[in-house]
């Protein structure tokens, strides 16, 4: 599913920790444009429900997901 | 769905502070309250692996007893990882019921909760 999504703009997140995985998704989906896509990269475990919940309280939707081998990546469509 | 946090804050070398989230966590699933307990700070000392069996105070039953009924009755286990690297101790190995997170999600159900509670 995910394979078809284009990003606009990607993030890499690895190596970073709460709450860098989420200030940094913050400063660059403002970077893109409303119905565009961020993909973000994170291997901090705390990431898959931190950014969840961030994307529904910012009110942006999470259109992909993907977990292999420690690493999440998040596709994010900036609503607002 | 009338929601409840418990926010564990103290840890192991203080258990008579660790069994009161998971009484009240178990009590509210009766009262059809969703209740959810966060671990931060020495609090995650509590739910590594084999921690809650060794601790037994009064006669209350091991703290792995309470914490089994309040998982069985629903209760949601939140814990902050990242909270060893404050204290300088290894990352646990911790219990597989919980789920690890972050700053936003304690603050997401710190404001979807209609009550919150710290121990």
């Amino acid at each position: 599913m995910t394979g078809k999504i284009t990003p606009a703009r990607e993030v890499d997140c690895v190596g970073l920790f709460c709450p860098m995985p989420i200030s940094r998704t913050k400063e660059e989906i403002e970077q893109i444009g409303i119905g565009e896509i961020l993909r973000v990269e994170a291997d901090d475990p705390a990431a898959e429900e931190d950014i969840t919940r961030w994307a529904k309280r910012a009110g942006h939707e999470i259109v992909g997901f993907e977990k292999e081998e420690g690493i999440l990546t998040f596709y994010i469509r900036r609503m607002k | 769905m009338t929601k409840i946090l418990y926010v564990q804050t103290s840890g192991t070398d203080t258990p008579e502070r660790l069994y009161a989230p998971f009484v009240l966590g178990t009590t509210a699933a009766a009262m059809d309250v969703e209740a959810s307990i966060f671990f931060m700070i020495r609090g995650i000392t509590a739910v590594r692996k084999g921690e809650a069996e060794k601790i037994r105070l009064g006669s209350f039953p091991s703290l792995a007893e309470v914490m089994r009924q309040a998982i069985g009755a629903g209760v949601r286990i939140y814990i902050c990882e990242q909270s060893s690297h404050l204290l300088g101790i290894p990352p646990g190995d911790f219990i597989p019921e919980g789920t690890i997170a972050g700053g936003a999600t304690l603050n997401d159900l710190a404001l979807e909760a209609d009550a919150v509670l710290t121990f």
